[in-house]
């Protein structure tokens, strides 16, 4: 073109002679994408009301990227127009909200107070979604962008789509697939937005969420949308060639936007170990009282939350224990969910809560490993449930004195299968079943001196009820520690010794 | 106290652990990298001890005083009731309450039935308008329990001499009948006790209050059948 002249921000001017000058590369590109889109499509979508970016969308010559965001709808609308000799009515097509994108494209809006925004580029729309998001006073360093549109967006897409392939049924733009009106507003705005807010953009924890809603919702509103959808539908089935120009005979309202912000929750795992028999797993309260003296979920997330600055937490672990079972050995898998934070620990801080657990006065509760992980998290969780053997010590009494020859009978039973009715103790509120289940193996070591007690040490599938499989539960596991050995067992005390998971 | 190590839970790990670093010093080429992976794999042997012993201090300090005759899970869990002389004379049941509101049924000591030569030698659940042992109890909601009164039939049990109905005694749902028992009576002569129990039966918080005033404590049981249990 002629004249090369530097201008400001990628803009262009409207020569008098129709001679345009360009200011970057990037706005050229777009200039030239736009002279080369099908004239007589363009100027058919122009005369239906389509606007400029969604022309661009809809007939694809180049893939829609960020290079479109940094030329203004008027600029564009010019670039497309003045290829006819006919100039239109520029005032009134320019101020026509689009059939097809509801003006969402042509960042046209209104707002919470009902009044209309518009803005002429993306960065004019980035800094009122800059305006809007400083309202809530978060504070961020990234930030995830929602989109969201009415879905009468893609039955309008679809009207237009089906004319234009009556009229110009050979062409190849045509076949390309179109990206939609929520993906291309994110083209548009993400890097505005990026700088407009100075934060980098990543599928992070915070996300901003814009919500695009039709101004008359409800009742006129959706019969409306099924008159127009049945509409489109028995010209679908007709033939593509029965949608004319005067089906779009429609004046629309531009959209409502909401403007939303949500932290996500962060989550951090480790494992935890319990040493009191006093110590519930999670809060339980049963009329007012609470039951035990702490839970093993309060001290992990009441010492985690405040070093996230979050609302609230949530407690998940890889299986759980009685409360008058330890938890030792290797420790039990959790996860603890932090929702809103407003900051997340460092390193540092997340060995200070560690050591605050483990050296605190009563040693209640011991944690390790403890770090912040992803979404991912969950995947881990499930795994470490229901697959994976735990490993147990028992001390068993029973009622004849131990013999060494019940050394041999007990270390023997090896993939022992047994046979567990719902124990009646959880009877209550689970589905009476007959659940079989393995012991892996079992070893038993005496204590000196009595000869009617001995820890027993078993490795059994998860799931498997240890505590009914010593004491029979009244002969509703089967076999049992005294069936095996031919009289009657209880069981003292209990510990978990293993929980194995995965690798670690 | 101490503990006699004779059986101690082997880790087939460790003694993997222990053979490698042997295996590997032969080989002279690769003598320094492979002292390091020794010196880790020591290391990690030196911790995983550590973290055992560690463990061991754990599970055996833990170990207090050991009575002779520690209560069994019956004592521990539930709360022993009996009914005496329950619709008819000598018909002596107990009545073990859970915590969770669950009540086991079975024969008391003192039931009539023990007093036939032989004992018990037949059960039979085929009483009122079902056979008990047949009811399929499913789900949380416990759906097709059978809903009983108090007086509600349980089961037949039958000796050389005598045939004798077994009652509810609690309204409620019946989740379970023992039905072992079927096949093995015997167990109500060794055991009723314990793996001799007849039923489980599920009682609504306000039928519970109102049952329990027709039941006695253990205490009140032994001074009324004058017997040292």
């Amino acid at each position: 073109m002629a004249d090369e002249t530097k201008l400001a921000s990628g803009d262009s001017v409207c020569l008098p002679n129709g001679l345009v000058s360009h200011g970057d590369s990037r706005t050229r590109r777009v200039y030239e994408t736009a002279r080369s889109l099908h004239s007589g499509a363009v100027k058919d979508l122009l005369s239906l009301g389509v606007c400029e970016r969604c022309i661009f969308r809809l007939i694809p010559v180049e893939a829609f990227d960020s290079d479109v965001s940094s030329v203004s709808t008027s600029t564009l609308r010019s670039w497309l127009e003045s290829r006819d000799d006919e100039t239109g009515s520029l005032e009134s097509s320019c101020s026509r909200i689009c059939i097809v994108c509801l003006g969402i494209l042509q960042f046209v809006f209104s707002d919470a107070k009902q009044k209309l925004v518009k803005t002429d580029t993306s960065s004019d729309y980035a800094a009122r979604i800059t305006e809007l998001v400083k309202q809530d006073r978060r504070e961020f360093d990234s930030f995830g962008l929602e989109v969201s549109v009415p879905s009468i967006i893609i039955e309008n897409e679809r009207a237009v789509l089906s004319y234009l392939k009556g009229k110009y049924s050979n062409e190849s733009w045509l076949q390309i697939k179109k990206i939609s009106v929520k993906d291309a507003l994110k083209v548009l705005v993400l890097d505005p937005l990026r700088a407009s807010l100075g934060a980098k953009s990543d599928s992070s924890t915070f996300h901003i969420r814009l919500t695009y809603s039709r101004a008359s919702d409800g009742a006129q509103g959706a019969s409306e949308k099924t008159h127009e959808s049945k509409r489109r539908k028995t010209d679908a089935e007709n033939g593509s060639n029965c949608i004319s120009e005067n089906s779009f005979e429609k004046v629309y309202e531009p959209c409502l936007l909401s403007v939303h912000c949500n932290k996500m929750p962060i989550f951090f795992s480790g494992r935890y170990f319990k040493y009191s028999r006093n110590v519930s797993q999670s809060r339980w309260i049963i009329d007012d009282e609470r039951m035990g003296e702490a839970s093993v979920e309060e001290i992990l997330g009441g010492n985690i939350l405040p070093a996230c600055l979050g609302d609230s937490y949530k407690f998940h672990a890889a299986g759980r224990e009685d409360i008058d079972v330890r938890m030792l050995g290797s420790g039990r898998p959790f996860l603890i969910e932090i929702q809103n934070s407003r900051q997340c620990p460092s390193e540092q801080s997340l060995k200070e809560v560690e050591e605050k657990i483990n050296n605190s006065e009563k040693k209640l509760v011991g944690v390790k490993d403890l770090r912040c992980v992803g979404s991912q998290c969950w995947a881990m969780m499930r795994e470490g449930e229901a697959e994976k053997q735990k490993q147990y010590a028992a001390l068993v009494w029973i009622s004849r004195p131990l013999e060494d020859k019940d050394l041999n009978s007990i270390s023997s039973l090896i993939e022992l299968k047994i046979l567990q009715k719902t124990p009646v103790r959880v009877l209550h509120r689970r589905s009476p079943l007959d659940r079989e289940k393995i012991i892996h193996w079992m070893k038993v070591e005496k204590i000196k001196g009595n000869s009617h007690y001995f820890l027993l040490h078993l490795c059994t599938q998860a799931g498997t009820y240890i505590k009914e499989f010593v004491h029979g539960d009244l002969g509703r596991t089967t076999p049992s520690m005294g069936s095996i050995l031919g009289c009657r067992a209880e069981i003292i005390q209990l510990d978990v010794t293993d929980v194995k998971m995965g690798d670690s | 106290m101490e503990i006699q190590k004779i059986e101690v839970a082997k880790n087939p790990e460790i003694e993997d652990a222990i053979e490698l670093p042997k295996k590997r010093s032969h080989d002279e080429v690769e003598d320094c990298e492979e002292q390091q992976q020794q010196q880790e794999a020591q290391e990690d042997e030196k911790n995983r001890v550590e973290e055992e012993d560690e463990l061991r201090n754990l599970l055996l300090s833990d170990i207090g005083d050991l009575p002779i005759s520690p209560p069994s899970a019956t004592q521990v869990n539930f709360v022993t009731y009996f009914i005496t002389d329950f619709t008819k004379s000598g018909h002596d049941q107990y009545i073990y309450r859970h915590a969770n509101g669950l009540c086991v049924i079975g024969l008391a000591p003192t039931h009539i039935a023990f007093k036939d030569e032989g004992g018990i030698t037949n059960i039979d659940f085929n009483v009122g308008k079902s056979d008990r042992s047949v009811l399929k109890v499913s789900g949380k909601r416990k759906k097709n329990a059978l809903r009983s009164e108090s007086n509600t039939a349980l089961c037949k049990v039958s000796t050389a001499k005598d045939t004798y109905i077994v009652r509810c005694c609690v309204k409620g749902s019946l989740l379970e009948v023992n039905d072992r028992l079927i096949k093995q009576p015997q167990l109500l002569n060794a055991s009723a006790d314990r793996e001799g129990y007849i039923a489980i039966i599920m009682p609504r918080p306000t039928d519970w209050t109102k049952n329990k005033e027709s039941l006695i404590t253990l205490e009140e049981y032994k001074e009324k059948k004058e017997l040292s249990l």
